[in-house]
């Protein structure tokens, strides 16, 4: 399977602070993947790396095999659309279009236009004075215009109302289709992962927590439901990330390693956000512990 | 890379033309009303063949009634380059930055550096061309004043107003605000430092440094006798002035005595309140009118240096920018 | 043409969702062999779904022989599932109606009738499954 990003060790500091460290991952062609994490957690920063804006402090990050920070021939296969959808607000879209064809060599003006026609975006005015909807859109337009084989999102939908939200969804979920792009998009609302992303990056902390595709990982995990459990470990249990107990039962949140046969656990199938929802707790607690220094 | 920088500049391309227009809509009539009273009073013919008749100096009086107070028209020209660098120099980066829109244009397919020299080019060229227009014009238009005699073209503000260094000054504000806005990436921040920063380094080559771009002269004559003030170019830069002793101790700051009468005789005599000694002498340290130029030169040619560093240094802090 | 619907609050997968929705329309004959399943792109775009999940659910329909994919063109039912059980719904329908009314006659409020549908049919399937008969 063709690796389209690749990070090893991959560390980015601003200051004495570590926004991202220790990163490792890759994400292979034709996914599309969700990077999870509280606000803060080094998304932004790991989006930056992998799209050159900045260099990193430690270890590497590769996009279709190159370094990518200022390498424009890297940056010709990218398309990215930054936090808050930034547009020069005076300029109307039809001149971001053109704006687009002078910057770039490989430029498609018609792709983009007759997306913004279809969405109804009037070409002559100011973007401006667009609704945060239609700017979102014309942010992806002008990225899917690079004809990217990797396009990354920053948060692409997370100041939009809800229809706007579905409406960029479902844009970029068609132009996916179409062009079969690699897709990267960074998000801390869980809600429609689940249908759009079929792979998973969670950050927290500046540590990635989990990495991979969503159904092995959905498949991985269960929550077992028994008598109230001690330390001893469970077959087929790889890791306990939460557990809950009362004085006869537990609840445990577990990543197996094989089929659990133990007939006292009751085994439930687990969501995606269930998942999420676990590993950033547990980053959390683990980053409390190591602040207040005391063993987590 | 050009059309965008000339699409988004335009508006302010257009708000610098109009208001160069509307000064020069302002400087042209004066200027010309100024030769014109030259010419019917005769006064140009006094200032070419240096007459000194009852004539000329009746019309330059008349002259100088009627325009001295526009010389501080003038001071607006100082005041401008510093305008320029802050509205064009300081949000060129810092703009982008606090927009957001620098991750839209850096992640097109144009790299950073060949983004920031084609702004830096433009911007710097087109300030450029301005300050060149408004340096000659302004040149134009002093001269009627300063050949009037009302004062040196090297005296503080006339210096600074005309000829070369208004393109120096020009260029160094806005590169100044170009790396203020580099370094710290949000206009107003980056608009103050400007300021700032333009006013003290100009304040401090005008008061420190500019003196002693070369070793000024001096000129001595004596205090005592009827040979009184040596010939001098009335457009000299006087620095400083004094009488002093024959052992060469300071006994008048900043003041001159002429005596024609020697010491002895009766009653005090001449300058003897200031404790001066016979065979005292008037000091004179200046710079010479003919270095107008050099100094313009070399003026230039500091604030071109700084600014071109700045520029590099600029240019380096935009490749850390994200 | 059949258009796919979604429901958010279903704990089924999204592909198993849109698997069992084909079939149900196989199933009452709303689709036939030779109708095109929605273009990919077009379920993406019109449910906002990542185009591999569409893709997987037709993977599926193609291994269980329901569908075949015709490269460039699109993906095609091949066969149907309402079979010789759709003359048979009528009849079916009318017994299941007597055996409700029975069932009523006899005290069942609507949710008993449910739960002794749902574990009759639990036990009943579950064994079939084991022996190894057709559903």
């Amino acid at each position: 399977m063709d690796i389209v990003v690749e990070t090893d060790r991959l560390g980015k500091r601003y200051g004495r602070t570590w926004a991202l460290q220790e990163c490792s991952l890759h994400l292979p062609a034709g996914r599309v993947a969700a990077l999870v994490g509280p606000n803060g957690a080094g998304k932004s920063t790991l989006l930056h790396l992998a799209v050159g804006l900045l260099r990193p402090d430690a270890g590497t990050v590769r996009v279709f095999d190159s370094a990518p920070y200022d390498n424009t021939t890297v940056l010709a296969e990218i398309g990215f659309v930054a936090q808050d959808t930034p547009l020069y607000r005076d300029f109307t879209a039809a001149e971001l279009i053109t704006m687009g064809a002078k910057l770039n060599r490989r430029w498609d003006a018609a792709l983009a236009r007759r997306r913004l026609a279809q969405l109804g975006i009037p070409p002559d005015r100011a973007v401006g004075t667009l609704s945060g909807g239609q700017r979102a859109q014309v942010a992806l337009a002008l990225a899917l215009a690079k004809r990217p084989r990797l396009l990354l999102l920053d948060e692409p939908v997370a100041r939009l109302d809800p229809l706007a939200r579905r409406e960029f969804l479902q844009s970029l979920m068609g132009s996916v289709a179409e062009s079969g792009t690699t897709v990267l998009l960074s998000s801390h609302l869980l809600a429609d992962l689940e249908r759009v992303c079929d792979y998973l990056i969670v950050l927290h902390a500046s540590r990635v927590q989990l990495a991979g595709g969503v159904d092995e990982l959905v498949a991985e995990h269960k929550q077992l439901v028994g008598p109230r459990h001690g330390n001893d470990p469970v077959a087929g249990v790889a890791a306990v990330l939460r557990a809950s107990h009362t004085d006869r039962q537990s609840t445990l949140l577990v990543r197996t390693n094989a089929n659990i046969d133990d007939p006292r656990w009751t085994v439930h199938e687990v969501t995606l956000e269930d998942l999420i929802l676990a590993y950033l707790a547990e980053g959390e607690t683990q980053s409390s512990h190591e602040a207040w220094g005391v063993p987590a | 890379m050009i059309w965008m920088t000339w699409r988004q500049h335009r508006k302010q391309a257009l708000f610098t033309v109009i208001g160069l227009t509307v000064l020069a809509a302002l400087m042209v009539p004066t200027g010309l009303a100024m030769r014109n009273t030259m010419a019917s009073t005769g006064l140009d013919e006094c200032v070419r063949l240096a007459l000194d008749s009852e004539k000329c100096n009746t019309a330059s009086r008349q002259f100088s009634n009627e325009y001295s107070s526009l010389a501080f028209v003038g001071i607006l020209f100082v005041i401008l380059p510093l305008l320029i660098g802050l509205f064009w120099g300081a949000p060129l980066v810092a703009r982008e930055v606090e927009h957001g829109t620098h991750r839209l244009v850096w992640t097109q397919g144009v790299s950073r550096r060949q983004w920031a020299l084609v702004k830096v080019g433009f911007v710097g060229g087109a300030t450029v061309a301005a300050a060149v227009v408004y340096g000659l014009g302004l040149s134009w238009w002093m001269t009627p004043l300063s050949h009037a005699g009302l004062s040196s073209r090297f005296s503080v503000l006339l210096f600074d107003m005309q000829g070369l260094v208004p393109v120096g000054y020009t260029f160094f504000a806005v590169a100044l605000g170009i790396f203020a806005g580099a370094i710290w990436p949000k206009v107003l921040p980056a608009m103050a430092f400007t300021l700032v920063g333009f006013v003290g380094i100009r304040v401090a080559l005008t008061v420190l440094a500019r003196p002693n771009y070369l070793p000024a002269s001096t000129r001595t004559y004596p205090v005592f006798g009827l040979a009184s003030a040596p010939e001098r170019d009335k457009y000299d830069w006087i620095l400083a002035v004094g009488v002093r002793n024959p052992d060469g101790t300071l006994v008048v700051p900043n003041g001159t005595v002429e005596c024609n009468q020697v010491v002895e005789g009766p009653g005090a005599p001449c300058g003897s309140e200031f404790g001066i000694e016979a065979g005292a002498y008037n000091w004179q340290l200046y710079q010479p009118a003919g270095r107008f130029w050099l100094f313009q030169g070399i003026e230039t040619g500091i604030f071109v240096a700084l600014a071109a560093v700045l520029l590099v240094l600029a240019v380096r802090a935009i490749r850390r920018i994200a | 043409m059949i258009e796919f619907v979604l429901d958010g609050r279903s704990k089924v997968n999204t592909y198993m969702q849109l698997v069992q929705q084909v079939k149900q329309a196989l199933r009452v004959g709303l689709l036939e062999p030779g109708d095109q399943l929605p273009k990919v792109r077009d379920v993406a775009l019109a449910l906002a779904i990542n185009p591999n999940t569409v893709l997987k659910a037709y993977r599926e329909l193609e291994i269980e022989g329901l569908a075949e994919g015709r490269p460039g063109v699109g993906t095609f039912v091949k066969r149907s599932l309402a079979g010789a059980s759709l003359p048979n719904q009528a009849k079916l329908r009318e017994d299941l109606v007597v055996w409700l009314h029975q069932a009523q006659a006899a005290g069942l409020t609507p949710e008993d009738i449910t739960a002794l549908m749902e574990t009759t049919m639990r036990a009943t399937l579950a064994e079939n499954a084991v022996s190894g008969r057709p559903p």
